[in-house]
């Protein structure tokens, strides 16, 4: 149906083509997954099929995009509007209007539909997405699961042959990604909509996908049935992972079918996890109670941060981990509770005192960043912390070799981006570092790289606390992990015993095997032992 | 669509246009200095021009926007406006400190007399919605605050064949804004006049600070300079200009970055 | 009443420029009159009017800033004629002392006595004025902006849409300054001179990267979704917009000129601004013919915006009538106390008509 010919494409300062005669064909009714590394041209690849590229970006596109045999790529993005229908990766960036039903109309007025025809359509995708309640709520109030699918719905209004979707799960936590995924199944299985989506969650996806095309990094894909194109890929959920390094053939998609395989392993009984001590008393919360006007967002939370450890805060979105790390940090106020650092409180220093005890990244890392490269960054903040000139510099280059200090941080990607900050922060030197959703946008290498700089920070004595709901992450990075849910903490333990018990925050692995094992690495070994003894 | 260099172009038939209207808009500001009556007759200051220039504005914004704005310069317009009205409206509390002028002028500079028309009509409007300040004053501002904007896109990027860049573009800028800012408070306040402090009978009245139709030019002329300085220049219009100035030395640069930043990204590539 | 009627009356927000139309029909009919017993009756019709149908939204509870600003209007409007107002009518009331200012500011002096006429006709002048703000405040208060902003003319779609945009920004805004503030505070601040200015910077440079970055997401959301999408003008038809708007803007300049220079021929003074503003008008809707946009559920026209439009159209109307018929009532002497008559009391209530229109939602329509 929808059909890309030898599509070249080249950005106006790089000298190789990040797409290099890529073919890929969607047929109707088919969810086609594009799965590589950050930076590889995903969304590049995405943003060809509705004419953002080369229109928005620049550079310049060489091939075809054919919609059942015509050409369109000369045709501006309006004028695909009726034929592809695109939600980037931030669907409230993209809202117009504000309330959902105008939104949903928005497309559909720029088409010209008749009066009756959109109210007709609107009606229908307000029930096909399961959104019909929130017809007159203000955009910006709904959660993050309901403005994705009406991002979907806004441009689906319109009918269009083809949906293409940038990463359309990854700010997500667990649930509402279930939310947006099943739309869309009920969208290819029940419509006949083609959807070609991209996502670096891939565990999430991966189930859903009839075809993978992969970015191989040198500008080809490899197009096919996703378990083939899997097997070689350099970027894999660890289902695949644990599949493909136990030699199981076919390769396992599903939870279910991975779990069928794992029964003939014989696995032996899970092992204790290796206890890492505590060094020192690092932070202590006691009874921290946050109010948002009467509401309490945090209800008396007692919470210890030993240094040497890392520790996970989880919970669905607005469960209040943003609230208690800024409270405990000391920059937003508290209703009652008492937090020390070192026998002081951190809210009762200034803002500068405080950032040498408590350090803190928050979920928009680049709000800290003001200047117009990154030595100027590096600079001030070594002027700001009166550390010695390029400190700021050093730890930067121990976490993300290679940066050109020239650089605009708003150029540079998540990941560097990420450790720029991080380093800002630790110029101070905090005992206590927190950070808040760090790995929102991060592939699996930037987010393996976070996790090696966060376990060196925490044996070198440092106290951590990371909210995350990346549960994979959090398995692969946390000695302890707290639970919130409406404000409250509903679980704290070791990592293995909290994830285990959770349903929803449970990762693949402990899916697969059952409670206690918890990463790829600790199941193949034990099932390489498992096999020699037997 | 070839490569465009300012998102909102101005074309000779909208360049005639706003020529026109701008003619017919300064009349309205000036008109007490325009007035011609006989002795004795009373005059009523023209409420009409209060219904005449929405109408004027709405044909100017049309014809600058006839090519059709393109999908970025839109939205660039959408935020900056956005931005604009919070500045506003954060200034509105303390006597002159107004920082509306100073984004405007950069975003005029960056992206061009025809973007910066707009921007300055629609920031005070989207200001006026947000700080309850719709009234008849209203068009008047827009007006003005757009000839600001124009006037900002207007200015020589180059001048003896050197590119004006750097500290000497902010000092530029900054003198611009000075200059705009009394320029301004000077337009609104002609306007203004007759309406807040009455109008005089030619013939009875001469002593005032009034309006007098009917007067020799400089007479009134006079009389308003003194009413001016006395009302606003001393107050509003040089709190406004030092706070202009002020604010474009010192986030200029970096702002500037930002904007050309966005310019660039904002740009038609190839179509 | 048949059913359809009945049902435009339901509670329901009125088309918003018919509250504008009526408005500004009010503010006319302030404009040619200084009687302030006319003045301060329009006041009244249209404080009862706001009260009774304007909404709960943040735009109509301000109304009462626009009361506080005529008020303002009218104390400034007495003081500047006390101060300034220079020698001025026969019957003094109080015989102030003269402070002359230096000859350098042209002989003016200060304070002086305070006649009757000077008094009264200050007080009256700022009246009209306040009245005309109450009007345009009452405009404010009772019409929806947002949907003034969505029943723009087709030609000003662009625009339209951009301030929507803007609007919908804001409260964006808000949370990005709030945010950008909290994170600032968590990096070491360098401190040094100019501190103050720093602190702007810092909030202002990433909330402006911010929100741009957003505006090209935005940007990329509406033309992959349509916007823009509307057919090229032909020349022809470019040509005559062009000439519309032109010859529009020539009109009203020349009529301006010709209403300010009363001894220019008079043909050239309203017949003049009325030729250009129907220009102006035809060259709008030319421009806006190229738009193959329609409207979801636009906001209906039905009679109760026809009757309150009417309304301001007949108040406006009335006192141009008065005017050659009652020239004392509406422009009374400074001298003797204002009279009002029968016929202006009727023509300042008529505005009450507008009360007809339905009442906002989320009220049960003031029956009891």
């Amino acid at each position: 149906m929808i059909e890309l010919r030898g599509i070249t494409f080249t950005y106006d300062d790089a000298a190789t083509p990040v797409l290099d005669r890529v073919d890929l064909e969607v047929e109707e009714g088919e969810l086609v997954l594009v799965a590589g590394r950050t930076g590889v041209g995903k969304s590049t690849l995405l943003g060809v099929v509705p004419g953002l590229v080369p229109r928005f970006t620049g550079g310049t596109l060489g091939g075809d995009v054919l919609v059942d045999g015509t050409s369109i790529v000369d045709l501006p993005p309006r004028e695909r509007a009726h034929l592809v229908g695109y939600v980037g990766q931030d669907p409230v960036a993209g809202f117009v209007t504000d309330t959902v039903e105008e939104e949903l109309a928005y497309g559909m007025e720029q088409l010209g539909l008749a009066p009756t025809t959109m109210r007709r359509r609107v009606e229908e995708t307000l029930d096909l997405l399961g959104i019909a309640d929130l017809r007159a709520r203000d955009l910006r109030a709904l959660s993050g699961g309901q403005q994705q699918r009406v991002a979907i719905g806004a441009v689906l209004a319109a009918h269009p042959r083809l949906l293409v979707l940038d990463e359309p799960t990854s700010a997500l936590d667990p649930t509402a990604a279930e939310e947006v995924l099943a739309s869309l199944t009920r969208l290819v299985h029940d419509v006949g909509l083609s959807v070609l989506l991209a996502e670096h969650r891939l565990e999430r996806v991966v189930p859903f996908a009839d075809r993978t095309c992969l970015l191989t990094g040198d500008g080809r894909v490899r197009v096919g049935d996703t378990a083939d194109v899997l097997r070689e890929a350099p970027v894999v959920p660890p289902i695949v992972d644990l599949g493909r390094r136990l030699g199981w053939e076919p390769l396992p998609l599903t939870v279910r079918d991975a779990r069928r395989r794992v029964r003939g392993l014989g696995l032996p009984a899970a092992p204790d996890a290796p206890v890492r001590t505590a060094t020192a008393a690092g932070l202590t919360g006691r009874g921290v109670t946050v109010a948002h006007g009467r509401r309490a967002v945090v209800r008396e939370v007692d919470v210890d941060l030993p240094s040497g450890i890392v520790t996970a805060l989880m919970g669905r979105n607005g469960a209040g981990k943003s609230s208690l790390i800024w409270a405990l940090q000391g920059s937003r106020k508290r209703y009652a509770g008492r937090v020390t650092v070192d026998g002081v409180d951190p809210a009762a220093l200034s803002a500068d005192e405080r950032v040498r005890r408590v350090g803190l990244v928050p979920q928009t890392a680049a709000d800290l960043l003001y200047l117009e490269t990154v030595r100027e960054e590096c600079a001030a903040a070594d002027a700001g912390a009166r550390a010695e000139a390029g400190s700021c510099a050093a730890l930067l280059a121990t976490m993300v070799p290679g940066i050109d200090p020239e650089q605009h941080p708003r150029d540079l990607s998540e990941g560097q981006r990420l450790a720029l900050v991080l380093a800002i922060v630790l110029v101070a030197e905090p005992p206590v570092l927190l950070l808040d959703e760090p790995t929102r946008g991060l592939d699996y290498p930037a987010k393996e790289a976070l996790a090696v700089t966060l376990r060196r920070l925490a044996d070198t004595g440092h106290a951590v606390l990371v909210a995350s709901h990346d549960v994979e992450f959090v398995a692969r990075v946390a000695d302890r992990v707290v639970v919130m849910a409406e404000g409250e903490v509903v679980s704290a333990g070791p990592v293995r015993d909290v994830l285990a018990e959770s349903p929803s925050f449970a990762p693949q692995v402990a899916k697969i095997t059952g409670a206690g094992w918890l990463t790829v690495d600790e199941v193949v070994a034990a099932a390489g032992s498992a096999g020699e003894s037997s | 669509m070839s490569a465009v260099g300012t998102p909102v172009p101005i074309g000779r038939r909208s360049a005639l246009v706003l020529g026109a209207a701008s003619v017919a808009g300064l009349m309205m500001l000036v008109w007490p200095l325009l007035v011609q009556a006989e002795d004795g007759a009373r005059v009523q200051p023209p409420f009409l021009f209060l219904v005449l220039l929405p109408v004027v504005l709405a044909v100017v914004v049309a014809e600058l926007s006839e090519g059709g704005l393109d999908a970025r310069a839109l939205a660039v317009l959408g935020v900056l406006t956005a931005v604009n009205a919070v500045l506003r409206g954060m200034g509105a509390g303390v006597a002159g400190l107004e920082l509306v002028f100073f984004l405007l002028i950069l975003a005029g500079r960056v992206f061009g007399p025809g973007f910066g028309f707009v921007l300055g009509a629609l920031s005070l409007f989207a200001g006026a919605l947000l700080t309850a300040g719709v009234g008849p004053w209203l068009p008047y501002q827009m007006l003005v605050a757009a000839w600001v904007g124009l006037g900002a896109g207007l200015l020589p990027r180059r001048v003896l064949g050197r590119p004006v860049t750097g500290r000497w573009e902010i000092a530029l800028l900054a003198t611009y804004g000075v200059v705009a800012a009394y320029v301004y408070g000077l337009l609104l306040n002609l306007q203004g006049w007759p309406y807040l402090l009455g109008i005089g009978i030619p013939g009875v009245d001469g002593e005032g600070l009034m309006f007098v139709p009917g007067d020799p030019l400089h007479e009134n002329l006079g009389r308003f300079l003194v009413y001016t300085l006395v009302t606003s220049t001393t107050s509003w219009d040089t709190g406004r200009a030092i706070t202009t100035a002020l604010a474009v030395v010192l986030l200029g640069p970096s702002v500037l970055v930002v904007l050309r930043r966005a310019a660039r990204r904002a740009r038609v590539v190839r179509a | 009443m048949s059913g359809r009627a009945t049902v435009a009356r339901l509670p329901r927000e009125l088309h918003p420029l018919a509250w504008w139309g009526w408005a500004v029909g009010l503010a006319g009919a302030a404009s040619t009159t200084s009687n302030p017993y006319l003045q301060l009756l329009l006041v009244a019709v249209a404080c009862i009017v706001v009260l009774a149908r304007r909404t709960d939204h943040p735009w109509a509870r301000v109304f009462h800033l626009y009361l506080a600003v005529g008020a303002l209007i009218v104390v400034l409007r007495v003081l500047f004629r006390l101060l300034v107002g220079g020698a001025y009518g026969t019957r003094v009331l109080v015989d102030l002392p003269e402070i002359p200012l230096p000859d350098a500011v042209l002989g003016i002096q200060l304070l002086g006595p305070v006649t009757q006429e000077a008094l009264l006709g200050g007080l009256y002048d700022g009246l009209r004025l306040a009245t005309i703000v109450i009007c345009v405040g009452a405009a404010n208060a009772l019409a929806n902006p947002k949907r003034l902003m969505a029943s723009m003319p087709a030609a000003l779609y662009e625009v339209g849409t951009a301030l929507v945009v803007a609007v919908n920004v804001m409260p964006q805004l808000a949370q990005s300054v709030r945010r950008v503030r909290a994170a600032q505070r968590l990096r070491p601040s360098p401190g040094g001179r100019a501190r103050r200015w720093t602190s702007i910077r810092r909030v202002l440079v990433p909330v402006l990267e911010d929100a741009l970055d957003r505006s090209l997401a935005l940007a990329a959301g509406m033309d992959t979704r349509g916007y823009g999408r509307s057919g090229e003008a032909t020349r022809a038809q470019r040509l005559r917009t062009g000439a519309l708007m032109l010859g529009g803007m020539v009109g009203i300049g020349v009529g301006v000129y010709g209403v300010l220079d009363l001894t220019a021929p008079r043909w050239l003074a309203l017949p003049m601004l009325a030729l250009g503003v129907a220009l102006a008008v035809a060259g709008m809707v030319a421009s806006g013919r190229r738009v193959g946009r329609t409207r979801y559920r636009p906001a209906p026209w039905r009679w109760p915006e026809v009757v309150v439009v009417g309304t301001g159209i007949a108040v406006l109307a009335a006192f141009l009538v008065l005017r050659g018929s009652e020239p004392l009532v509406l422009e009374p002497d400074l001298l003797a106390a204002p009279v009002v008559s029968v016929a202006a009391l009727a023509a300042a209530l008529l505005g009450l008509v507008a009360l007809l229109a339905p009442p906002p939602p989320g009220t049960d329509g003031g029956a009891r």
